[in-house]
């Protein structure tokens, strides 16, 4: 089966394959509408297998958001209304229809970008240090994602700086969003390699050149995300015995929306304060319990409220990265840390065959030399017993 | 040389090999704090281990050489403990002065100066104590230095952390003067090096005792003629260390990242190998002493030291328990192979035979240790693990081999102490 997404606006990218289908949409409000210069961004990713579909859609309408959904059709598709996203009360702007075919719902929406001043910090501390005001993300204005879109990676960044910065701490930095969509399994190149599926998506958080308002400052991310039942879900640790992709990480942290299959955001507890990241430029990352939060007391999210409806309760976790020592974002104000999204059952590890080849020739020759020695023996005591005397 | 039987009673010892020993750990006890301040990835932090044991290839031939015809053992040993501490000073001050390839150089001076201080102690002992308690003193020797090694692992971590709450930062002047600190070691061994050349030189003078030597004559020819459980023994002894000494190296922050140990406890686990060596090492000597049967032993060390490393790779039980089996082993085995040497070689060439030895596993430290630190650069612990155990089971293979070759021969290494015993008396008649 072969076919491409039919769009309006924007543009789309087609994969050839029996089983996944693979679409990447995206739209840009008419000017019209806004009367303002900002373009709002949304991509649309749809992933479409034999019998059913998982949506992403990404926006910077207000803060930074993701909305995931899967349905049990194949033939599930985003309905926008942009007067009535684009309007204060944007319920029903967003749907995905049909609605009865949806199985999953949820979203994250990445509502502050926190900084705390190191200095006055105990390694343990929670919170790692003073804080400074934090920048609301639903204040920053962000780029054309046209100009950032490359289809033979499936890639997309939103990049953007505070709408008003009187200090000019983002005068020559910005935030960046970096959405990678993936048709098949693999791991990226670069740490901290996390394993992604067809069904995953992969988001990487980047500040570069932003400069911070202390000697050492710490830098994190405030996550809230939709309460569907009354308890805010869980973060998981794993630990594992497995650092070959994330050399000195052991444990991976999850988010599990549901009882399986249903959404789960995937990271390892590691940011890097270089470009090209490696274990001399690795921080790490602490992240806090979900906790509930009410609605009014965050960054509200245009997009969310339009899917979901007018939300009264969040759950909201923090993510800080880095030490008051060691490397730091101060050392060459780059700061990434990246995480998966997805649908369904979570990429497990496992032993890459390096490890299992050199396991299976380090011990089975001396085994079975060994076991050949000492049957060698034996036979040898046996037959030198079985000797009888001639008298 | 065996390993010690304990005995009732004990001699004045010098600390001298305690300062030596202290320092030489240095790097690992601190290997968060060198790798942080000197910004310095794993592969540039092992070169620390790396230079250490670069001199000392060449000086395991030389060292015997320079104490009996050079410099005396006297002056030898003074000479020798004056590199020890110029050494780690030259390698305090590249932390004070943030150059890392000053560090560098101060290591390798260290080397210079450690390892052959090592033969000028032995050489004192025999001298010394040589018809009597000479295994004992053997023994504590090792024991007083393992004590060293044990003190350094818990005190450094402990003193940097002092230091950077009265200095108020971390950072290479942290760093540095704590590393100073340390060499304070290295100042007792030298005014121990002076007061025995003293006692020596008194005892000559009174007891008409002649000045010790090494006894060792190094012909570098006579290495074509080894022969080939001789080459063996030399694989093990090079595959054997090379899982240790570079594993204890980097274990700390092992602990710390995948058992989330605090680093006080990470640095206590990393000791206990040391720990347990300082008392075991007589006992396993005594035992092998009785028992003969060197190559079972060897063979039971490795195969221990596999299921160590296999447990600290594969499973997140405790690693107090395999960290406790590598002590145990590694001490077993320190007393089980090195004797072997002696009873495949004849006596005028056991020094070329033990320098040779010493050399080649010098090498293949300096070599493995950088490699380690690519490894755990690029692929992490897990990878490293596997490449130990790699190297372990190739030592186990060498192991088997010998047993084999030995038996194919008629050799005597495996002969229980009995049978040597029997052998001695026949070939006496």
């Amino acid at each position: 089966m072969y076919s491409c997404g039919a769009l309006r606006r924007g543009w789309g990218h087609c994969a050839p394959s029996p089983i996944l289908f693979f679409s990447l949409l995206l739209s840009a409000a008419p000017f019209g509408l806004l009367g303002e210069e900002t373009r709002q961004n949304l991509l649309h990713i749809r992933a479409v297998g034999t019998n059913s579909t998982l949506h992403y859609v990404w926006s910077t309408l207000g803060p930074p958001t993701v909305v995931l959904v899967a349905t049990n059709t194949p033939h599930s598709v985003l309905s926008i209304n942009w007067t009535r996203l684009l309007s204060p009360e944007p319920d029903g702007g967003l749907m995905i229809l049909p609605k009865d075919s949806i199985q999953f719902s949820s979203a994250l929406i990445f509502t502050r970008l926190l900084e705390f001043d190191s200095a006055t910090s105990d390694a343990a501390a929670k919170p790692p240090g003073k804080p400074y005001p934090p920048y609301s993300l639903a204040e920053f204005s962000w780029n054309n994602i046209t100009d950032s879109l490359y289809p033979a990676t499936l890639s997309a960044t939103f990049q953007g700086h505070p709408k008003g910065d009187p200090t000019g701490a983002f005068a020559n930095g910005s935030l960046a969003f970096r959405v990678q969509a993936f048709a098949r399994s693999g791991r990226p190149d670069q740490p901290p390699r996390l394993l992604h599926t067809a069904d995953t998506c992969q988001l990487e958080v980047a500040l570069v050149g932003a400069s911070p308002r202390g000697n050492h400052s710490l830098f994190g991310i405030e996550v809230a995300t939709v309460g569907q039942s009354p308890d805010c879900p869980m973060i998981q640790e794993q630990h594992s015995i497995d650092d070959e992709y994330a050399p000195t990480v052991f444990q991976l942290y999850q988010l599990l929306w549901g009882s399986l299959p249903s959404g789960f955001a995937q990271w390892r507890p590691v940011a890097f304060s270089q470009e090209k990241a490696g274990r001399e430029s690795a921080l790490s990352c602490q992240a806090f319990p979900l906790h509930p939060t009410v609605a009014h007391s965050l960054p509200q999210s245009p997009v969310v409220q339009a899917f979901f409806g007018l939300q009264e309760k969040y759950c909201t976790f923090n993510l800080t990265f880095g030490a008051s020592t060691g490397p730091g974002y101060w050392d060459q104000h780059y700061l990434s840390w990246s995480m998966l999204l997805g649908v369904g059952l979570p990429p497990v590890d496992a032993l890459s065959p390096l490890i299992l080849g050199i396991m299976t020739v380090a011990l089975g020759i001396p085994g079975l030399m060994l076991l050949g020695a000492g049957l060698t023996l034996i036979l040898r005591c046996k037959h030198a017993s079985e000797y009888q005397s001639i008298n | 040389m065996t390993c010690p039987a304990s005995s009732p009673g004990g001699q004045r010892l010098s600390p001298g090999d305690t300062g030596s020993y202290f320092c030489y750990d240095n790097p690992a006890a601190l290997q968060t704090q060198i790798q942080r301040d000197m910004q310095v990835n794993t592969t540039k932090f092992m070169l620390l281990y790396a230079w250490y044991s670069w001199p000392n290839v060449v000086l395991c031939f030389l060292g015997g050489f320079l104490i009996d015809r050079v410099f005396g053992i006297r002056w030898g040993t003074i000479i020798f403990t004056c590199f020890v501490c110029i050494g780690q000073v030259v390698f305090a001050l590249g932390g004070i002065f943030n150059a890392f390839w000053l560090m560098e150089v101060g290591r390798f001076v260290f080397g210079i100066g450690g390892e052959s201080l090592a033969v000028a102690q032995n050489t004192y002992a025999v001298s010394w104590f040589k018809g009597k308690e000479l295994n004992l003193v053997f023994g504590l020797q090792l024991s007083m230095a393992r004590i060293g090694s044990t003190v350094n692992m818990n005190l450094m971590g402990w003193l940097y952390s002092k230091f950077e709450a009265s200095l108020g930062s971390a950072g290479p002047t942290t760093l540095g003067v704590t590393l100073l600190i340390g060499g304070v070691t290295c100042i007792l061994s030298l005014i121990s090096a002076l007061a025995l050349a003293y006692l020596d030189q008194r005892a000559e003078r009174i007891l008409h005792k002649e000045q010790g030597k090494t006894g060792e004559v190094i012909k570098l020819t006579d290495i074509k003629d080894f022969s080939l459980p001789l080459w063996l023994i030399f694989i093990i002894c090079v595959c054997y260390y090379v899982v240790v000494f570079p594993f204890i190296g980097l274990g700390k922050v092992f602990f710390i990242q995948k058992f989330g140990f605090s680093s006080q406890e990470a640095s206590a686990i990393n000791s206990v190998v040391y720990v347990i060596s300082a008392p075991m090492s007589p006992l396993f000597g005594f035992m092998v002493d009785k028992t003969g049967k060197n190559i079972i032993w060897v063979l039971c060390a490795v195969a221990t030291t596999l299921v160590s490393h296999m447990m600290l790779a594969f499973t997140m039980w405790n690693p107090w328990i395999a960290m406790c089996l590598l002590g145990l082993s590694y001490s077993l085995l320190a007393c089980a192979l090195w004797p072997m040497v002696a009873y495949l070689v004849p006596e005028h060439q056991l020094g070329t035979a033990y320098g040779f030895m010493q050399s080649i596993q010098n090498l293949g430290l300096a070599i493995i240790s950088i490699i380690a630190g690519i490894i755990l650069d690029t692929r992490g612990y897990l990878v490293l693990e596997v490449f130990f155990i790699g190297c372990v089971s190739l030592a186990l293979l060498s192991v088997v081999l010998l047993y084999l070759v030995n038996h194919a021969r008629g050799g005597n290494l495996n002969y229980s102490t009995r049978q040597r015993e029997e052998m001695k008396f026949s070939h006496t008649e």
